[in-house]
């Protein structure tokens, strides 16, 4: 069955209607998340003015929730940029009511994971200290640092998101220039730099963004292999492991298609996208999202097999804390979250719906942030010198900073989506044009499975 | 005296039948642009000058200068600080291709955009000089560039009731005054 092209005032009108009349469902999220972030500045505030003794850490452990949440968000940010440049450079047509939503989630998990190293400096206002240029302070920029190459490359991926998601925006930007007044089309207009549609700029815009997705999956795969590399180029336990930049670039991918068909179904909800957003895509998202929670699995399987089978002391007193000692609730809660729980949920096509993946994906949300902590404090807490061994338990500072990210996550998200569109307009219009082109092949707007909500 | 000249059309067809009829009418191509809230995917693209981008040979150019930029950076600082490595190396080629890598993606994505904004035409002052505001209805708008009188004619002739002679200043509300939006 072939699917009806709604007319362009209605498509007009569906899209932008987060940007016109947000509702009260947008108000609600605005307000939690509002508070959220409050109470995460007041225990930021308490932290610059106490020091960093009111965090948990501690000899030996001296990196914990703080890292923890830096490369949970990092991977987060895998979300948008590299999925939505995957699906276009394959030419999946299915991805054009997403890319907007996964692109924005990229931005701002970055934001968010790149504060961490600068707010665990314990002064932060000297955190340009970091950035490695010859400078008359007598430090010696070390560029061998994996610090270092994190500097360049979240900075270069940041950079790179922004005009990814930048460039698809122009379109839309110059519709919301023309469909506005005031403040607000001086506002569009010039971020809109003088949009026409000619041939010539659609033309130039549609190169731009294939270069862009060309060039920006190598740089988001580096991302995360760097994160990872913080770990692997020290020799402690269960670090010191060649798999740990596929290892972590699988995780982000895995974390970053849960977050995005999280943030799918809250915009489908609360901005009565229904029509836009349909079951194919929570359907097609979810078979990627099972595909990476076997492919973690693997992975997660052969890091802990490899440790257990070497039987080094060192490497095996962590990997007890973590299978049967202090930690094995953590990891088992992670093995169930992350894999036996959604793995077989989203195997079935019966379960594969809106309801279904969005429950797969909130467990596979928790059970990253995890396995993010575990990887980081049992081979903190566990030294090779027995007699240096030590724990963790967070304070309410860093419990609510952490709570601070998913409110300040969702704020910046939802200030997004009242001033663009967060479905590309252009590009979902677009769609009907190339399946009209295209009539030989079945229709890309028609859900495969029945809605689950 | 040159004119221009703005016809709106309800679809991309309808509006690439005109354009191909004002060229064979004696327009040059380069006189007619169409302007559509969608891209079009027409034959009439490489005729507009579309295949002439260096997009790509911009972006690499951008990639090798950031990758010198990379090179200078970690080997000269590094260098000139003349630490002492307890006999490592103080340049490595392992550690600072790393940085060289990513300094490569940053060069092209940079030159890549300004290369996109400059061929775009786009951050020019008076850019919406022959613009209608119908494109954001989702009709199709076709400007033309009139440098004589045998121009206008033809223009007359093959636009017919589509034609409309002076385009809307840019505060001026539009053709098709949209009432789903309130933004102001």
């Amino acid at each position: 069955m072939r699917s009806i092209r709604p007319t362009n005032a209605k498509i007009n009108a569906d899209l932008l209607r987060p940007v016109n009349k947000p509702g009260r469902g947008w108000y609600a999220t605005v307000t939690v998340s509002v508070l959220v972030v409050l109470a995460a500045a007041g225990a930021l505030t308490y932290q610059f003015s106490r020091g960093l003794g009111v965090w948990g850490i501690n000899r030996p452990v001296f990196w914990a929730l703080d890292i923890t949440n830096f490369v949970f968000w990092i991977g987060i940010s895998h979300a948008g940029t590299l999925i939505s440049a995957i699906l276009r450079v394959t030419g999946a047509e299915w991805r054009r009511p997403i890319t907007r939503c996964a692109e924005a989630i990229t931005v701002f998990a970055l934001m968010i994971g790149a504060m961490f190293p600068i707010i665990h400096l314990g002064r932060p206002w000297f955190f340009y200290w970091l950035v490695p240029y010859p400078n008359e302070r007598g430090l010696w920029p070390n560029f061998r640092s994996p610090l270092a190459w994190d500097f360049f490359a979240i900075s270069t991926y940041l950079l790179g998101s922004i005009i990814y998601l930048y460039l698809p925006l122009i379109p839309d930007l110059a519709l919301l220039r023309d469909k506005s007044r005031g403040l607000w089309r001086r506002f569009y207009g010039t971020l809109s730099l003088g949009w026409r549609g000619t041939e010539l700029q659609w033309d130039r815009l549609e190169r731009a963004v294939r270069v862009m997705a060309v060039v920006i999956i190598p740089v988001a795969v580096s991302v995360h292999t760097i994160v990872s590399w913080d770990f692997a180029m020290t020799i402690r336990p269960m670090w010191h492991s060649t798999m740990f930049g596929p290892y972590f670039v699988a995780g982000a991918i895995f974390s970053g298609i849960a977050a995005l068909i999280i943030a799918m179904a809250v915009v489908r909800r609360v901005f009565h996208l229904e029509d836009y957003l349909r079951a194919i895509h929570f359907n097609n998202l979810g078979l990627l999202l099972l595909t990476m929670s076997l492919i973690w699995f693997y992975f997660t399987f052969g890091e802990y097999l490899t440790a257990w089978y070497g039987n080094e002391p060192g490497e095996m007193a962590v990997f007890r804390s973590k299978m049967s000692g202090a930690f094995s609730p953590l990891f088992w809660g992670t093995i169930v979250c992350c894999f036996a729980v959604p793995a077989p949920l989203l195997a079935f096509k019966r379960f594969r719906t809106i309801k279904g993946t969005t429950i797969a994906s909130a467990l596979v949300i928790i059970g990253m942030w995890f396995e993010r902590f575990l990887i980081i404090v049992p081979t903190l807490a566990h030294p090779k010198l027995t007699f240096n061994w030590g724990t963790y338990r967070p304070t309410w500072v860093e419990m609510t900073l952490t709570a601070g990210t998913f409110g300040y996550f969702v704020l910046l998200y939802a200030i997004f989506t009242r001033i663009f569109p967060i479905i590309a307009v252009w590009e979902y219009k677009e769609g009907f044009s190339w399946q009209a082109e295209h009539e030989d092949l079945p229709s890309l707007n028609e859900p495969v499975v029945a809605s689950g909500d | 005296m040159a004119e221009r000249i703005l016809a709106i059309f309800d679809s991309a067809d309808e509006a690439q039948a005109a354009a191909r009829a004002l060229q064979r009418g004696g327009l040059p191509r380069t006189a007619i642009t169409i302007m559509s809230s969608e891209p079009a995917h027409t034959s009439t693209a490489d005729s507009a000058g579309q295949s002439n981008s260096h997009i790509g040979t911009v972006a690499i150019f951008g990639g090798v200068i950031g990758a010198s930029a990379a090179v200078l950076l970690t080997v000269l600082t590094s260098r000139r600080v003349d630490l002492v490595t307890g006999g490592m190396p103080i340049v490595t080629p392992w550690a600072f291709g790393i940085i060289a890598f990513e300094l490569t993606a940053l060069g092209a994505i940079l030159a890549m955009l300004s290369r996109m904004i400059f061929e775009a035409g786009l951050a020019r002052r008076g850019a919406l000089s022959d613009y209608d505001e119908a494109v954001a209805d989702g009709r199709v708008v076709v400007s033309l560039q009139c440098e004589d009188d045998s121009h206008r004619d033809i223009a007359e002739k093959v636009l017919g009731s589509n034609r409309k002679l002076d385009p809307p200043a840019q505060n001026a509300p539009t053709l098709n005054e949209s009432t789903d939006f309130r933004r102001s």
